[in-house]
């Protein structure tokens, strides 16, 4: 026999193994005193009394609801150049381009749509995006409406989210 | 047939009905609850009328209202079977409420000369009952998986099989070794042998005398009312959800709620024949009819302290934590449920100074005393259900392989076996 093969000992033969009651008397143990401790003081255990108490954890990197980054001097920082649309494994980005007028680049989109609903929140739009227009730093987590049309995000919208983390402007635009 | 009579029949009749259906949503919300406090979670809390959240119990009726509401859904692969596979979770939940009306919830009321058993179903032959319509629920689960046309439902149906091949054995000789023990089927004979004593101290109960039995017969009805460790039926982790794949809305609700029912029904079952029913040890009816005045003076004391300690707990639990700023109605709420307690508290105390002290009235003393019964009986099924809870969160789910070979090469022969020297004892005590 080759000495690199080891042998590992079998558990669960012995007489207590095989009755099994202790080993559910073991576990009863241990779920009655979170059952009792919790019971008695119900206000101690660690969980979030959400929707009064509002987690506080949610960091730089969390993914949350879109938007869409401005310049420096607060115009749309979006060139529409499609990337974000086209990494989009949902198929939920939809652009509409048109030139853009006023000198401070070529092309910017005219309306701008991401179907939250469909999304899956999954940060290929930010990771494709080359202007660094748009982003998921908005530390949004909730999101409610009364309607289908209430999830489906347009570009005014997008635009008035804030950045929850300090960077307010496109780093890649200025 | 005095009025007597038929007061007690009829009240009894209500009494298993409200002990079987309400204690559904209670059961209900006690899984619910008691699963997220084991994992340190709150669990279902919020829902109230009018500010009243009862601990959240309230929600399992907004449940109720939920799934009564929901669309009716049959696959239209099930042309032929239709009504059958409707049929089949009204069997499950039949069978399970049919087989709790024959639990006594007191001792034989005797009224005037005349006895009165406080059951819904007054048999003589309860536990035979029990063991044949207990046994039909089964049926239910087997139809309903069988044909909804689906693989996962037809394995679900298959395991429920297998199950009760392995299982139903060990229960029946169990239950036998009980039988020969107590010398009688009528689980309220089982119940008057338990409160007596032996070796001068020891309660006469079940679990004391005949512990092996004991521990098979909760196994077996373990298994019988599919709860973990036996839910191989369900198997929501490898089959789905098993026989209720297919089931939608209320049907899957009957499904779900006999399950508690079931639950509800093995507990009593347990009480009434291993903890003594709804005997407190060591003082029979007898005594406490004969010391009546002692008696209401030990519950004028113990009542008090029981309500003192459910609003204490009650004042410190039932809020929200100092940096939340809205109560949503939790301290109103408190205040009205402690006015409540009191006022009750202090009514049961008026009725049992009357009857301990000035009134010397028999009939009135057996009420009291029964309904004192009816009282343990409650708390003893509320603490063995939340027994069956807390090993369903303790538990691993058994192969069924392996509850098949629990079943038939340990439970049957130590079943066999227990009976045998039972049999041995009891001809050699008797003769
Ligand atoms: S997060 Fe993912 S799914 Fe959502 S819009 Fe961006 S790329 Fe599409
Ligand atoms: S958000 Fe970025 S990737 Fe998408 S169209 Fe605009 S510039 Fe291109």
């Amino acid at each position: 026999m080759s000495s690199n093969i080891k042998v590992v000992t079998r558990h669960g033969n012995s007489l207590k193994d095989k009755l099994y009651l202790p080993a559910i008397y073991d576990g009863v143990k241990v779920t009655f005193k979170h059952l009792f401790d919790n019971v008695t003081d119900m206000n101690a255990i660690d969980t979030l009394e959400y929707p009064e108490e509002q987690p506080t954890d949610i960091t730089s990197r969390y993914r949350g609801l879109h938007r869409l980054t401005h310049r420096a001097d607060d115009t749309i920082a979006c060139v529409a150049c499609f990337m974000c649309a086209t990494a989009c494994p949902s198929n939920c980005i939809f652009i509409e381009a048109v030139d853009r007028e006023d000198g401070v680049d070529e092309k910017m989109p005219k309306s701008f749509f991401i179907d939250t609903l469909e999304c899956v929140f999954c940060g290929y739009c930010v990771e494709a995006c080359p202007c660094d227009a748009i982003r998921m730093d908005t530390g949004i987590f909730s999101l409610t409406g009364n309607s289908r049309e209430d999830f489906v995000m347009g570009k005014e919208q997008l635009l008035s989210h804030k950045g929850a983390f300090g960077e307010e402007v496109s780093c890649a635009r200025t | 047939m005095s009025t007597f009579s038929i007061v007690v029949a009829v009240v009894s009749l209500i009494l298993g009905a409200l002990l079987a259906l309400l204690t559904i949503p209670v059961l209900v919300w006690l899984e619910r609850r008691i699963a997220s406090l084991i994992q340190d979670r709150l669990g279902p809390n919020r829902t109230n009328i009018f500010g009243f959240r009862l601990g959240g119990v309230v929600q399992s009726f907004a449940d109720v209202v939920k799934l009564l509401l929901k669309e009716e859904y049959y696959p239209s692969h099930i042309n032929m079977g239709r009504w059958l596979f409707m049929l089949a979770p009204v069997i499950t939940f039949v069978a399970a409420l049919l087989a709790f009306m024959v639990i006594p919830f007191a001792d034989t009321l005797m009224i005037n000369g005349e006895a009165l058993r406080v059951q819904a179903l007054p048999v003589g032959f309860s536990l035979l009952w029990y063991l044949a319509i207990g046994a039909i629920g089964v049926l239910g689960v087997i139809f309903g998986g069988w044909l909804s046309h689906n693989k996962y439902a037809l394995l679900g149906a298959a395991r429920a099989g297998s199950m009760v091949i392995s299982y139903e054995l060990a229960l029946g000789l169990s239950a036998l070794a009980f039988v020969v023990t107590y010398d009688s089927v009528d689980f309220n004979a089982m119940v008057q042998w338990q409160s007596g004593v032996f070796w001068g101290v020891v309660p006469a109960w079940g679990i004391l005398v005949q512990p092996v039995a004991a521990i098979i017969l909760i196994v077996a009805l373990f298994a019988e009312t599919n709860r973990n460790p036996f839910t191989v039926a369900e198997g929501e982790s490898e089959i789905v959800a098993g026989y209720m794949t297919e089931h939608t809305a209320m049907k899957f609700a009957m499904y779900f709620m006999g399950e508690y029912v079931a639950m509800n029904t093995a507990s009593a079952v347990i009480i009434t024949m291993i903890f003594g029913g709804y005997q407190l040890p060591w003082v029979s009816t007898e005594t406490m009819l004969t010391h009546f005045s002692t008696f209401a003076l030990a519950l004028m004391v113990a009542i008090p302290l029981v309500v003192a300690v459910l609003i204490r707990w009650m004042r410190k639990n039932n809020t929200v934590r100092p940096t939340v700023s809205t109560d949503g109605g939790r301290g109103f709420e408190t205040k009205v449920l402690s006015i409540a307690l009191v006022v009750m508290t202090l009514f049961l105390e008026a009725v049992l100074l009357y009857l301990g002290f000035f009134a010397e009235n028999l009939v009135a003393n057996t009420i009291a005393v029964a309904l004192f019964q009816v009282a343990v009986f409650v708390v003893k099924l509320m603490l063995f259900n939340i027994f069956f809870i807390i090993i369903r969160w303790t538990v691993p789910r058994f192969r069924y392989d392996q509850v098949q070979h629990l079943g038939w090469y340990y439970l049957l022969p130590l079943s066999l076996f227990n009976l045998l020297v039972t049999a041995i004892i009891v001809v050699g005590v008797t003769s």
